[in-house]
């Protein structure tokens, strides 16, 4: 049996990324929110 | 606490990289690409515990109409489709060495991929909604339809298709497993149970302070 | 009022506005012609090749006329503005699904019996032999497709893209109803005992109890929107 580590390093590689881009998307929608509500809170 | 949360799922993650890549022993059958497991049992595990999330967060909202259960049911939505799609992808690299294929139509993937489709429709109304207790209505009508619909789905797949590896874990036939690969699958679906929790609680937070604009 | 004379009312009325109005059915049995060309032009003239093909076809013919017509279902309700009335009705509103469904049911097996011996004819395939076991067959997987298939009309009518999210919300749910159908019909076809399908006929029956189990119980919630 080949060993096929190029497989193994793809599966999680792309698991990686994927919740990398989730835990980013998530501060940023955070981070955005978080300055709307200094921005009203200056406006009031 | 979600960011001490976040730290202890970090650690997790990095404990079942060295469970899965240091511990475990190297699969007498498949070899090395075995590893794979660690990362598309745990996803597919977790991403079941969405799910139930989602018809839990649904039934809430129907019996209380509190916004924090359709919050709860929105999170683990988002949360299931990136785990189940997930479990697609790395069954379908582990797929390829074991099986000589990226897919084949057998049970198991199929009954994921239908899984994968019904809760992606499940996102789309959410999108398609702007009213706060309408989306939340019908969003809980279609998690509730959907969950109650996965048996369902499991046993029509099954009876038309099968080829994949009795599942390890979860089913009455349990195959004989290697204790340090057990370990290691232990150690990793903790990690991922974690890390599901994290951004759970982050998306939740958000959602929250979403209404409150 | 009894609840099955709430609902009785509502079949009614659905039945009678088809009745009268019968462009709709119209359109929607001419529209199974054509599929029946599309079909045929998409397998070519090779006559094993389209026998082979015919379980699949014939409820995919089924599924893509149950879009159409379970689709406008409560359309009639949104736009004379009677989605009010529906939601004011005393009682239980459940019987108002259950009359839906039953109507639903009605029309989807006529446009299905229609398309079947459509098919057998233009596709010289006997299903005669089998036709009470098929018929068991085609009455639990129109339920199956009916009872969902009006829940979620009845939510999508109120969404904007409803033509869009209405099919890509009800076919992944449905997989298993049409996996079962296309198994049982393919088996019932060649010439097996009904007693061979025995096993689907228990998953769609089980299917379509907890499917009209749930819309009974969640249909008021879609109705206040």
């Amino acid at each position: 049996m080949p060993s096929n580590w190029g497989y193994v390093l793809a599966a999680y590689g792309i698991a990686a990324v994927a919740f990398l881009a989730y835990w980013r998307h998530l501060a940023r929608r955070a981070r955005a929110l978080a300055a709307r509500r200094a921005a009203k809170a200056r406006a009031a | 606490m979600t960011r001490a949360l976040g730290w202890v799922a970090a650690l997790g993650l990095a404990a079942g990289l060295t469970a899965g890549f240091g511990y475990a022993p190297r699969e007498a059958v498949q070899g090395n690409v075995q590893r794979i497991m660690y990362l598309h049992v745990p996803a597919v595990l977790t991403a079941y515990l969405a799910f139930g999330l989602v018809l839990l967060g649904g039934i809430g909202y129907l019996a209380t109409r509190r916004m924090g259960w359709d919050r709860l049911a929105a999170a683990a939505g988002e949360l299931g489709v990136l785990f189940t799609g997930l479990t697609i992808v790395s069954g379908s690299i582990w797929g390829k060495p074991t099986w000589g294929t990226w897919w084949t139509w057998d049970a198991r993937l199929t009954s994921t991929a239908v899984l994968f489709c019904v809760y992606v429709g499940y996102l789309l109304l959410r999108r398609l909604i702007e009213d706060p207790d309408a989306r939340a209505r019908y969003a809980a009508v279609v998690g509730i339809v959907g969950a109650v619909n996965i048996p369902i789905v499991h046993f029509s797949v099954k009876w038309w298709r099968a080829l994949h590896q009795p599942s390890t874990i979860l089913g009455p036939e349990r195959a004989p497993i290697d204790p340090a690969i057990g370990l290691a699958l232990f150690v990793n679906w903790l990690a991922f149970t974690l890390l599901f929790a994290y951004f759970l609680s982050r998306r939740m937070e958000i959602a929250r302070l979403e209404e409150q604009i | 009022m009894t609840y099955a004379r709430r609902a009785w009312i509502v079949l009614w009325k659905d039945l009678l506005i088809e009745r009268r109005a019968k462009e709709h059915a119209n359109a929607l049995l001419f529209f199974c012609v054509l599929l029946l060309f599309l079909f045929q032009f998409a397998l070519g003239p090779d006559r094993d090749r389209l026998a082979a093909a015919v379980p699949g076809l014939l409820w995919l013919g089924f599924i893509l006329a149950g879009l159409l017509g379970l689709g406008r279902s409560f359309l009639g309700e949104r736009d004379n503005d009677c989605w009010e009335g529906l939601r004011l009705t005393p009682g239980d509103k459940s019987a108002i699904y259950l009359g839906k469904l039953v109507g639903n049911c009605v029309l989807m097996a006529a446009v299905e019996i229609l398309l079947a011996v459509l098919f057998g004819v233009f596709y010289d395939v006997d299903l005669w032999t089998p036709a009470a076991p098929l018929g068991l067959v085609l009455a639990l997987g129109t339920i199956g497709l009916a009872s969902v298939g009006t829940l979620f009309a009845a939510m999508t009518t109120q969404v904007r893209a409803r033509e869009l999210l209405f099919p890509v919300l009800l076919l992944p749910v449905q997989v298993p109803v049409l996996l079962a159908t296309v198994s049982a019909t393919q088996a019932l076809l060649l010439g097996q005992p009904l007693a061979d399908v025995a096993h689907w006929l228990k998953l769609l029956a089980g299917a379509d109890l907890v499917y009209v189990t749930i819309g009974l119980l969640t249909f008021e919630f879609v109705l206040e929107g």
